[in-house]
C-alpha cells in the first residue's frame, strides 16, 4: 500500500493541532462563569457611565500605580463616562501582595476604600522595599482616619481572605495571569498601553 | 539503535515539547496576556505587538509538535534555530536597554525566570538545536520523516 503523501501527513498534524488546542481552550471556557462574582466590588464613577471598567489589581504592583493614576485622570478628563470597578488580585511575586489587599479590604469596610488606595499607590514605592510593611499600612490607614480598633478586628475576619480568594479565583477562570488587567465594557486589556488605545478608541466612538 | 541516536531523539523531543508546552500555554489563555509581554519588551509598533501575539503561539506549538514527530526536521531546525535566535535578541535587547521586564514571559504563568538566566537557556538550546541540525542523519532516526522515506534517510 503507498504512503500517504508529505502534504496530506502535513495538512493532517495541522488539523489534530488546531482541534486539540480549540478544545482544550474551549473546554476551560465552559467551566468560566458568565457573571461576575457577587461579592462586593470596590467602585467609582458614574453608574450609568458608557464605559465599564473592571480591574483586577496588585496594589505592590508597580503598573497598577501608573494605570491608577491613568484612569483618574481619565475620569477626571472626562467626567460621568467611566464607571471603575475593582477587584483584588495579589500576585505570588510580591511579597505584600495578599497583606495590603486586606488593608484595603478593611479600608473598603470603612467605606474609605478609594482614599486608602490612593494613598497606598502614590508611596508604593517606599513600602514596597520594606521586609515589613505593617507599619506603613497603619500609618496610612491612621491618615485616612479608619478606626483602629475596627482595623484590628476586621484583619482577623476570615471573610476578608475569602473575599480576596473569591475575587481571585474569578480572575484565573476569565485568564488573568498579570496585574493590571481590565475588563472594558467586557473585553479583556492587560497593561496600560492597551487600556488607552481600548479607552481613547470607546471615547472616539461615543463621540461619533 | 546506537546510543548517540537515542540522545539525539531524547533532545529533539525535549526541545519540541518545550516548545509545544510554551506555545499552548499561550494558545490557551486570553491572547492580550501575551500582548502585554510584547509590550513590555518595547520592539513593535502596536499592529505588530498585535499580530505577534496572535500569531506566535502558534508558530512555536507547530514548530515544536513537527519536531517531536521528527516532520520536514531540515526546515522546523532552522525555524526552530531562527526562533532562538529572536529571543535572544529581544531579551539581549531589554538587558542593553534596561527594559523594566522582571519577567520573561516564555511559559506564561506556569515558569518565570529573570532575563539574563533566559538569555543563557535560550543560548544553550540555540547550541542544543545547532547540533541537532548538525547531527541531522542521527536526529531523524525514528522520525517521520525517515517512516515516509523511500530509503529511509530524511
Amino acid at each position: 500500500m503507498a504512503k500517504p503523501s508529505r502534504l496530506k501527513w502535513t495538512l493532517s498534524i495541522v488539523v489534530c493541532g488546531v482541534l486539540i488546542v480549540a478544545g482544550v481552550k474551549y473546554l476551560g471556557k465552559a467551566f468560566v462563569p458568565s457573571h461576575t462574582t457577587s461579592a462586593v466590588m470596590r467602585a467609582k464613577g458614574n453608574p450609568g457611565a458608557p464605559i465599564r471598567v473592571t480591574e483586577f489589581i496588585d496594589l505592590e504592583c508597580p503598573a497598577c500605580a501608573q494605570g491608577a493614576k491613568y484612569l483618574a485622570q481619565f475620569m477626571a478628563n472626562h467626567p460621568g463616562s467611566v464607571r471603575l470597578e475593582l477587584k483584588y488580585f495579589p500576585l505570588k511575586m510580591h511579597r505584600h501582595g495578599l497583606e495590603v489587599a486586606r488593608y484595603a479590604e478593611c479600608a473598603a469596610r470603612e467605606g474609605k476604600f478609594w482614599p486608602y488606595h490612593d494613598l497606598l499607590l502614590e508611596r508604593q514605592a517606599n513600602w514596597s522595599r520594606l521586609m515589613d510593611a505593617t507599619p506603613a499600612f497603619i500609618l496610612i490607614a491612621g491618615e485616612v482616619g479608619l478606626d483602629p480598633q475596627r482595623l484590628n478586628i476586621c484583619l482577623k475576619d476570615g471573610s476578608v481572605d475569602a473575599l480576596i480568594a473569591q475575587n481571585q479565583m474569578e480572575g484565573e477562570k476569565r485568564g488573568v495571569k498579570s496585574t493590571p488587567t481590565y475588563y472594558v465594557n467586557g473585553k479583556m486589556v492587560v497593561g496600560i498601553n492597551s487600556l488607552q488605545s481600548e479607552l481613547t478608541q470607546l471615547l472616539n466612538a461615543s463621540q461619533k | 539503535m546506537p546510543l548517540k541516536s537515542n540522545l539525539f531523539i531524547l533532545l529533539r523531543v525535549l526541545v519540541g515539547t518545550l516548545l509545544v508546552v510554551s506555545g499552548l500555554e499561550k494558545l490557551v489563555s486570553p491572547y492580550q496576556n501575551f500582548l502585554y509581554v510584547i509590550q513590555n519588551y518595547a520592539l513593535l509598533p502596536p499592529f505588530w505587538e498585535e499580530l505577534g501575539a496572535r500569531a506566535w503561539p502558534w508558530v512555536e506549538f507547530f514548530l515544536g509538535v513537527f519536531l517531536v514527530l521528527g516532520f520536514w526536521l531540515r526546515w522546523v531546525l532552522r525555524g526552530v534555530m531562527a526562533t532562538f535566535a529572536v529571543f535572544i535578541f529581544v531579551v539581549g535587547q531589554a538587558l542593553v536597554r534596561h527594559l523594566p521586564v522582571t519577567e520573561c514571559g516564555c511559559f506564561g504563568d506556569l515558569i518565570s525566570f529573570p532575563l539574563p538566566v533566559v538569555i543563557t537557556f535560550d543560548t544553550a538550546l540555540l547550541a542544543v538545536t545547532g547540533a541537532l541540525y548538525y547531527r541531522l542523519r542521527e536526529t531523524s532516526s525514528f522520525s517521520l520523516d525517515q517512516h515516509l522515506s523511500d530509503d529511509g534517510r530524511p
